[in-house]
């Protein structure tokens, strides 16, 4: 920094920006909490968890210096390309499990794999468990947003239950009587999230409806005005019987 | 003398050294400058100091004189230059003013054959002039249909001498030629005679030959060569020097009446499709290669042209048949006779025989057994005859004795192969037996083969001159393989090669290509001998077969159709050619020193044979259904053969109405009649021509043919010939046509009125607008270009299709400020040109609703292609500009331009970022927009670039890249991305004003791209052309020529001389055989 000199603000700027990064940091590990790229140990140091041999370092500067590396941006993408990869190839299993057939035929499997034996093929049924758990999650997590309150993973399970077992139950039945009334309760959740599912999807279709309006009526030739009022452009020639925005918009 | 328009003249002096060649001085110098050259032509002087006389206009005063004054008296003179052949020097000789009308000069004869002297050629006036001499002036002729304010202009002049006398022929600007003498007494000219002589199409150029022809190079069209019937000796002269009559308003004008054709016939003539005023490749009639639908020609002789490639077929009869034929022959009766004596046609299970005389009929003495089908039919030796069916062989002698051979057990002929003298049967099973004519006359049986399996096809190839047989015979069989066999006794039936093909052949022919050493076709070729092979696929595969060892070489092979190709020999030009019949008819032949394989434009046949009788010498008869057809191929060599749906006026546009598949084209000609008042004006004419015949003596120069015929040759002036009345220059007619091409037919035809002329259309579908397609069509009012260019109004029509698109109906018109000389659909709406201002319309109810527009276009708009959102508008001057239109903003954006300014005439839409272009000055160039930029472009969420991003010196702020240029030294007025053939990739095709159609073929693979550049440096080198041009300079004569390669120039290389094609061969690595291959293979892959 002294090519600046000695009373120069770029030192001073310098010191900003480190504290900046370090608070970055520590934003950073706690806003992604699920995949920390980093640990920190209990004797005060970090270790990297994204470089394959885990370096320890010492600072936190150190560390957001060994973040911008090559090596370690290089092991970060190469990282994140596998967890897409993988991501993709869920969805692909999830593509190929929900075609017409649909759920019933993922569930006759699911017997079948009970039934006859899949035992044996333990990654067959792992990926069945990864499928059906990664479709339990796509339920509900409209659910969450929805009704806003967060439901222990019983009830989760029970969704997922509710939800791709009804076909099962009466071979579940008598182990789960009790619970039948609660998964009643849990059917009527689940129509309710339907319910405001449909009323979202609505809900965009129409803002999509109006959005497309609207462009109708600009290349038309109307303008809005500061008021969100339309009118005319003077440039633009009009039919007599032309429908006017402000009507059929309001 | 050369003399350039302003300033420069030269003399060259042009010598023959000791060897006799030709030898060129240098030039001398004669300038003058501040004066323009109108025309120059040699004085005859016979063998005085060589005279040059030029019409030249001195403008040094008008340009200096701020007034005007100077520029109104300016004053033409006709000038004489005498080059001192002692002194070596070029002066003036003399100089005396003529008529501000003078453009053209004729020399007359002179030394002891004429008077010397020039004609010269000037606004209604024919003078003679020569130094010394008084004028000698005659009025032209005026035809008496033309507006008083017109002038008679002559545009072309031939001379014809003979020992004792001489005459011109001048053409007028209107067509019509006028025989000109001169009476002379010694050098005194007494009188010059103007009589009238015919017309025919106004030329460029005419010529006189000495065996009594006339070749006219027309102006636009068709040229013709007209044979002379009499040369107008009659001594009736329209106009004269001695009855020229001078009144106070000038002098007398005379009138004549055009009439039909009297002193020529016209013999033949030359296709032109000058000019091509648009074009498009299209199938529209669902054939197995696309259409081109080009519009031609301009004024009466337009013309819409529907042109297939391949040759044309003239169809000389059809009969039906009893039954569905499988087969055809033709036989002659002695191997000297000319024509051939009987067809032979074959059935499932009978034979009929036809004999050629005056009419074609049945027969039933010829010998051939009727009750069977025939598997080959043909001439034995010199006078017998021979029928293979399927149990044996029939040997018919020229006496009337039958041999007849048997095949043993129960096997049968399945196929036969067979020359004069040679005669190999299969029989089924696979044996193969092969029989001899030996010097008596009989059939005898030489040798027998067994071959593997069953024999799919068979082949001789004919008996070499000189020689007792030929060598090779040919054996397809079914697991994929052609065998050659030698037929010599030393190794009778040994295989001498094999080729295995892609599919089993289904027929053979060994065809011998003639030795030529320079002769007509002026190339040398070794007799070499081809064997064709037609596979199952559909594939023509063609190699060459060794005259020695009869190993093969030099393969290539062509798809040709869906069907398995049969091969039959035929004659072309007395040389043998092939016939192959796939799902379309080829025709294998040898023109100008090259093999083409051209497609026929006939429909599919079945089996087909040449014939030949006094009525047709090359013909071929086929059957195809249950007809036999006998038909000749017509014009070889030409790419296209072309129907000819003629039109009113001058084409301009066309599009195709998609549904129906009509066409609709827009026709406008400046300065003519209304269809109608053309007709009212012929019949007052008509009654003025009678009335003459009544006695009005003052018109002296009646119909010829006397009255009773005027009917008649009221039709014979075809206006094609004869050309429209001229009209004054700011009457416009204009007419839209709805055509089916299938037909032919006119469904409808608009004439537009009140001096409206159409100049552009489209088809437009307006969105949520209940009409469905309907047609806009760009018209303008009383539009001059002369003083200024001006208009009254532009106007918008739209058109809507009824009667199933068979007519339409104007739903409103709608006034706009200038031209509409483009208009373009885009999003459910109409683009429209106007000028420099690109304008979107909406559809309203009682006009069209201006919704968008942007003013910011340089000069006229002139083409638009859309793609997306993206708008590709053609400046007239200043190449392509990128638009956009945003919706939201209701907004048309230039985001990109190109930075060369270039005069557009055609352009095509390529891809998202590419277009091609050409401009006036004959280039053709492409551009595109870099990839970088583009995507910047489309990824602009907010559009706020767009909007505010600005270029420099008024331009747009991107730039595009020009991608490829070459200069095709021709005007291209249309561009279209078409395959011309089916599953082929798709090239730029490209017309020209003067008529020529082109391709640009993308080349796919880098080592085609490096193989064509070389081939293309060393024909540079090796190959300079006649005059001496560079061709680099050339190709690059506007803007240096880039990633294109001239295919012209590469397909010149079969025409050099070997030593210098092996030269190149070895520089490039290859074989010349491999050089030819790899051209054909770039032409096969176009057309």
């Amino acid at each position: 920094m002294s090519t600046y000199g000695g009373d120069s603000w770029a030192r001073e700027a310098h010191h900003r920006k480190r504290r900046v990064d370090d608070l970055m940091l520590s934003s950073s590990s706690s806003r992604d909490a699920s995949s920390p790229s980093f640990k920190k140990l209990s004797n005060g140091k970090y270790a990297c968890l994204v470089c394959p041999h885990n370096p320890i370092l010492d600072t936190p500067l150190l560390l957001s210096v060994h973040n911008k590396g090559s090596r370690h941006i290089a092991a970060e993408s190469r990282v994140r390309a596998s967890e897409l990869s993988k991501r993709n190839e869920l969805h692909k299993r999830i593509a190929l499990s929900d075609d017409s057939t649909g759920l019933s035929s993922s569930e006759i499997l699911v017997q079948q794999g009970k039934s006859s034996g899949f035992h044996n093929k333990p990654l067959i049924q792992k990926t069945m468990k990864a499928i059906l758990e990664t479709k339990s999650n796509q339920m509900e997590n409209p659910k969450f947003v929805v009704a806003g309150n967060k439901t222990d993973l019983g009830t989760r399970s029970s969704v997922c239950d509710s939800k791709y077992s009804p076909a099962t139950d009466g071979i579940r039945e008598p182990s789960r009587n009790d619970a039948r009334e609660s998964s009643n309760s849990n059917e009527k959740k689940l129509l309710m999230t339907v319910a405001t599912n449909k009323m979202l999807a609505d809900l965009h279709s129409e803002f999509s409806e109006r959005r497309e309006k609207e462009l109708k009526f600009t290349s038309a030739g109307w303008k809005r005005d500061c008021h969100g009022k339309w009118y005319r452009d003077e440039n633009v020639e009009f039919d007599s019987d032309e429908e006017d925005p402000n009507i059929t918009l309001r | 003398m050369v003399a350039a328009c302003e300033k420069q003249k030269l003399v060259y002096v042009l010598n023959r050294d000791a060897a006799a060649r030709l030898t060129i001085s240098s030039p001398l110098e004669a300038h003058k400058s501040h004066t323009i050259t109108y025309s120059v032509t040699g004085v005859d002087c016979g063998f005085d100091n060589p005279v040059f006389a030029a019409i030249e206009l001195d403008y040094s005063e008008a340009d200096i004189d701020p007034t005007g004054q100077a520029a109104a008296d300016a004053q033409k003179h006709l000038t004489f230059y005498e080059l001192d052949l002692g002194l070596n020097h070029v002066s003036r000789k003399w100089s005396e003013p003529v008529d501000n009308g003078a453009n053209l000069l004729v020399t007359v004869p002179g030394g002891g054959d004429g008077p010397s002297g020039v004609l010269v050629c000037a606004e209604n006036f024919v003078i003679y002039k020569n130094q010394g001499h008084p004028d000698v002036r005659a009025v032209i002729p005026r035809r008496a249909d033309l507006p008083a304010e017109r002038g008679v202009l002559v545009v072309s002049a031939a001379t014809h001498r003979q020992k004792s006398m001489f005459f011109f022929l001048l053409q007028t600007e209107y067509g019509d030629i006028f025989r000109v003498t001169l009476e002379h007494e010694g050098d005194r000219v007494t009188e010059l005679k103007i009589k009238y002589f015919d017309t025919i199409p106004v030329t460029s150029s005419m010529s006189v030959l000495k065996t009594g022809f006339l070749f006219a190079a027309s102006e636009f069209g068709n040229h013709a060569l007209y044979q002379f019937q009499a040369i107008g000796e009659a001594e009736d002269v329209e106009a004269s020097s001695a009855t020229l009559m001078e009144t106070e308003e000038g002098f007398q004008p005379v009138f004549f009446q055009p009439r039909g054709l009297k002193n020529l016939v016209r013999i033949d003539q030359v296709e032109s499709l000058m000019p091509i005023m648009d074009m498009r490749v299209m199938n529209l009639f669902e054939e197995e290669t696309p259409q081109v639908f080009t519009l031609c020609g301009r004024g009466p002789r337009s013309s819409l042209r529907i042109l297939r490639p391949g040759l044309a077929i003239n169809e000389m009869a059809v009969s039906q048949l009893p039954g569905t034929p499988s087969a055809v022959w033709t036989v002659k009766k002695n191997v000297n006779d000319e024509f051939d004596a009987y067809i032979v046609v074959s059935f499932v299970n009978a034979t009929l025989v036809l004999s050629i005389g005056e009419t074609i009929e049945e027969v039933s003495d010829s010998g051939f057994l009727d009750t069977t089908p025939s598997l080959s039919v043909s001439l034995l030796g010199d006078d017998s005859l021979m029928q293979v069916h399927p149990n044996g062989i029939r040997h018919i002698r020229e006496d009337g004795r039958i041999n007849e051979w048997k095949t043993p057990g129960k096997k049968t002929i399945v196929k036969v192969g067979l020359n004069r003298l040679q005669v190999v049967i299969a029989l089924s099973g696979g044996e193969l037996i092969y029989f001899e004519m030996d010097m008596t006359g009989q059939l005898m049986e030489v040798e027998k083969h067994e071959m593997p399996g069953d024999v799919a096809c068979l082949d001789i190839a004919p008996v070499p001159e000189g020689r007792h047989r030929s060598r090779f015979l040919a054996v397809g069989s079914y697991d994929n393989t052609i065998r050659i066999l030698s037929l010599d006794p030393d190794d009778c039936m040994q295989i001498l090669s094999v080729q295995s093909v892609s599919s089993p052949p289904e027929s053979l022919l060994l065809l011998e290509v003639q030795a030529s050493t320079g002769g007509e076709d002026g190339a040398d070729h070794p007799a070499s001998v081809f064997l064709n092979a037609g596979l199952q696929n559909g594939v023509l595969f063609r190699t060459v077969v060794d005259m020695v060892t009869g190993q093969l070489s030099d393969t290539r092979s062509r798809f040709l159709g869906l069907r398995a190709p049969k091969l039959f020999s035929a004659t072309v030009r007395g040389r043998q050619a092939m016939l192959c019949l796939s799902s379309r008819p080829w025709l294998g032949y040898i023109h100008q020193g090259h093999f083409l394989l051209t497609p026929l434009s006939y429909e599919t046949l079945e089996y087909a044979a040449s014939f030949s009788s006094d009525q047709c010498a090359e013909g071929v008869v086929a059957v195809a259904g249950e007809a036999l057809r006998i038909f000749t191929i017509e014009r070889l060599g030409e790419t296209f053969n072309e129907t000819v749906v003629p039109l009113r006026y001058t084409p301009r546009k066309f599009v195709l109405q998609p549904k129906r598949k009509h066409l609709i084209i827009i026709e406008s000609d400046q300065g003519a009649f209304t269809a109608e008042e053309r007709e009212a004006a012929r019949k007052e004419c008509l009654e003025a021509a009678k009335m003459g015949e009544n006695g009005n003596a003052n018109n002296g120069q009646q119909m010829e043919n006397g009255g009773g015929a005027g009917d008649d040759e009221d039709d014979a002036l075809s206006d094609e010939q004869y050309g429209y009345p001229k009209a004054e220059s700011d009457k416009w007619v204009s007419c839209i046509r709805v055509l089916d091409p299938r037909t032919g037919n006119t469904t409808c035809l608009l004439e537009l009125q009140e001096n409206e002329a159409a100049f552009s259309l489209c088809t437009v579908n307006f969105h949520d607008k209940e009409y469905g397609t309907l047609l806009a069509v760009g018209t303008a009012k009383g539009l001059q270009f002369w003083p200024k260019r001006s208009l009254a109004a532009g106007f918008i029509h739209i058109y809507r299709f009824v009667e199933e698109g068979k007519s339409l109906e104007l739903v409103h018109k709608t006034q706009v400020e200038g031209v509409p000389l483009t208009l373009c659909q885009f999003q459910g709406r109409l683009l429209a040109g106007i000028g420099s201002v690109l304008r979107l319309y909406d559809l309203g109810k009682r006009r069209l609703l201006r919704k968008c527009e942007n003013k910011l276009f340089p000069n006229t708009i002139v083409s638009m292609h859309t793609y997306r959102d993206r708008i590709y508008v053609g400046d007239i001057q200043e190449s392509f500009h990128y638009c956009k239109y945003r919706r939201d903003e209701n907004q048309l954006y230039i985001f990109a331009d190109d930075s060369v300014p270039r005069w557009l005439t055609a352009s095509h839409h390529i891809d998202f970022d590419t277009m091609a272009g050409a401009d006036k000055f004959g280039n053709i160039y492409f551009v595109r927009l870099p990839q970088d930029l583009s995507d910047e472009i489309e990824e602009d969420p907010t559009g706020g670039k767009i909007k505010w991003e600005q270029g420099k010196l008024n331009g747009a702020p991107n730039k595009m890249e020009e991608i490829v240029q070459f200069h095709v030294g021709d005007v291209v007025t249309c561009l279209q991305k078409a395959s011309l053939i089916p599953g082929g990739g798709e090239c730029v095709i490209y017309g020209t004003v003067m008529g020529s159609l082109g391709a640009l073929l993308p080349f796919n693979s880098r080592e085609d791209v490096d193989f064509f550049s070389h081939l293309e440096m060393h024909m540079r080198q090796e190959h300079p052309p006649l005059c001496g041009r560079d061709h680099m300079a050339f190709r690059s004569a506007y803007f240096p020529v880039k990633d294109v390669i001239d295919g012209d120039l590469c397909e010149q290389f079969p025409t050099l001389p070997p030593d210098l094609q092996r030269k190149i061969a070895d520089e490039l690595d290859r074989t010349p055989g491999e050089i030819l291959k790899k051209l054909e293979d770039v032409r096969n892959k176009i057309i």
